[in-house]
């Protein structure tokens, strides 16, 4: 599954690229009214997907606790509580 | 117990006095050639030198003082080896015994360093630090990993910073020893230990703050830098200040001089970017508002031409031609008959300039012959005698040819 997921995932980078190339494209003004509309639309599709790609993610400062070889916990990280967890691995 | 009041009773300044006495007096410490490698060097702005000389096991303080270090011809520095001649004595005043270094000679390089360059060698040869294999970092990171102590400074900074960049990030901290013999083991353990089941990381800052050549040792170890190498997560080493170089360094994806840098250089300005994004996007905006202006403008403008092609303004224009030509022809011909009266008139000027008659009102005359009205213009036409009628302006006259006189002309 999550090959999948990474094989839709376009890097933030070419979302760029590709809306640099249609700001060009639009102020070459060669395009057709029917094209530029177009261009325009997948423009503001792009700028979307941006947008939330940057904002998908939720704040999280965690900790790991690692248990044993398979076995782990995830809990709120705190500075003071950091040096008593070193040594449970 | 014992007999408390035989006991000497001593002062700590008195007891340390005696016991600097029993090192001076030992003639083993004085002037003694000690083999071992500089740590902790500090050359102080005073100009007095200060530095840890160690072997495996042992280390001992040691200072040199400016008045001999101005005799040196080379700058010691952390990780070498050298011998160094000098007097062991005791510092009263902190009761620790140390080194009062005369001279330094160098011997050979540390032993840890050697060990570096022979590692560092090595995995070299194995392709570990190879760029072509060294993978690259997303643009936008959601979740990381941070491996490094909980404790230090470190792990702050990389948090404050990071978020400070990006707020809404996903910061995994993983908690580590960063020094010690068993550090580079639990390190390279954890690194594995996400990679088994943090696959979705974006990347793992590893590393820890500055410190000398031996609190960093554990990221020069070949288990830590065989982890680096086989991490499917990228690696992003950061450790120490900016001059120190480990393993870890060469081998991870990216290598950054301090934890504070990795965030600095891996997380994304979030404000940056959406800025960024605005400003293409209004851009882009204008770019389509003047299109449609463009194209608005050239749709009137077609209108326009058609209207001037249609059949009602070619019919017009028809009329307008034949009017025009029927003007211009009427024109022409009553320039042409107004050009032949004109010719006309000057013509019949001239007829009236040449006729017989105005030459003769000039006063000349014409001589005829009677009968016969041929014009006399020789002698031989006529004999003397005949009657001839000379013709003038307002008459003739009848005359008689008397006499013919040939005149020279």
């Amino acid at each position: 599954m999550k090959n999948k997921k990474k094989i839709v995932d376009i890097p933030f980078e070419e979302y760029l690229k590709k809306l640099e190339k249609i700001v060009q494209q639009l102020e070459e003004g060669e395009l057709t009214l029917d094209e530029s509309v177009k261009t325009y639309e997948e423009g503001m599709n792009i700028t979307k997907l941006c947008l939330e790609k940057l904002n998908k993610t939720k704040k999280k400062i965690e900790q790991l606790v690692i248990k044993s070889e398979e076995n782990y916990s995830i809990k709120p990280f705190s500075e003071k509580e950091g040096e008593d967890t070193i040594n449970e691995y | 117990m014992n007999n408390y009041k035989e006991s000497k009773i001593y002062t700590v300044s008195k007891l340390n006095k005696y016991i600097k006495k029993l090192f001076e007096n030992d003639f083993n410490l004085q002037d003694v050639w000690i083999l071992g490698e500089i740590s902790n060097f500090n050359l102080h702005s005073s100009g007095h030198m200060y530095f840890v000389l160690k072997d495996k096991e042992s280390q001992i303080k040691c200072v040199m003082f400016r008045g001999n270090n101005y005799t040196l011809r080379f700058m010691p520095g952390d990780g070498m080896k050298v011998k160094v001649r000098g007097d062991v004595s005791v510092y009263e005043k902190r009761g620790e015994y140390q080194l009062y270094a005369k001279e330094i000679i160098e011997a050979g390089k540390g032993e840890l360093y050697l060990a570096f360059e022979r590692l560092k060698e090595k995995l070299k040869d194995e392709g570990l630090f190879s760029e072509e294999i060294k993978k690259k970092l997303p643009l936008i990171p959601h979740h990381i990993a941070v491996i490094t102590s909980p404790t230090g400074a470190a792990i702050r900074d990389v948090i404050t910073i990071s978020l400070r960049r990006f707020p809404n990030l996903s910061i995994l901290v993983v908690p580590s020893l960063v020094q010690g013999t068993f550090a580079a083991k639990e390190l390279a353990k954890k690194i594995d230990f996400l990679n088994k089941y943090f696959k979705d990381l974006d990347f793992i800052i590893i590393g820890r703050g500055g410190g000398s050549i031996e609190e960093l040792w554990a990221f020069n170890e070949e288990i830590l830098a065989r982890s680096i190498y086989n991490s499917k997560i990228p690696i992003v080493s950061a450790v120490g200040h900016e001059t120190d170089f480990t393993i870890s360094d060469f081998v991870a994806d990216l290598r950054c001089p301090t934890p504070s840098a990795a965030a600095e250089m891996t997380i994304p300005d979030k404000n940056n970017l959406i800025n960024n994004l605005s400003l293409l996007n209004s851009k882009m905006n204008r770019a389509v508002k003047r299109n449609l202006e463009l194209k608005t403008e050239n749709i009137n403008s077609a209108s326009r031409s058609l209207k001037y092609q249609g059949p009602e303004n070619k019919i017009n224009q028809y009329y307008q031609y034949i009017d025009e030509f029927s003007i211009r022809l009427n024109s022409r011909i009553r320039h042409r008959i107004e050009l032949y009266e004109e010719r006309i008139k000057k013509d019949s000027q001239r007829l009236g300039s040449l006729s017989p008659w105005a030459i003769i009102a000039r006063g000349y005359s014409i001589c005829r012959k009677i009968p016969g009205k041929e014009i006399i213009k020789r002698l031989e036409q006529i004999d003397l005698g005949a009657k001839i009628e000379v013709i003038i302006s307002d008459g003739k006259i009848l005359s008689k040819v008397e006499k013919k006189e040939v005149v020279p002309s």
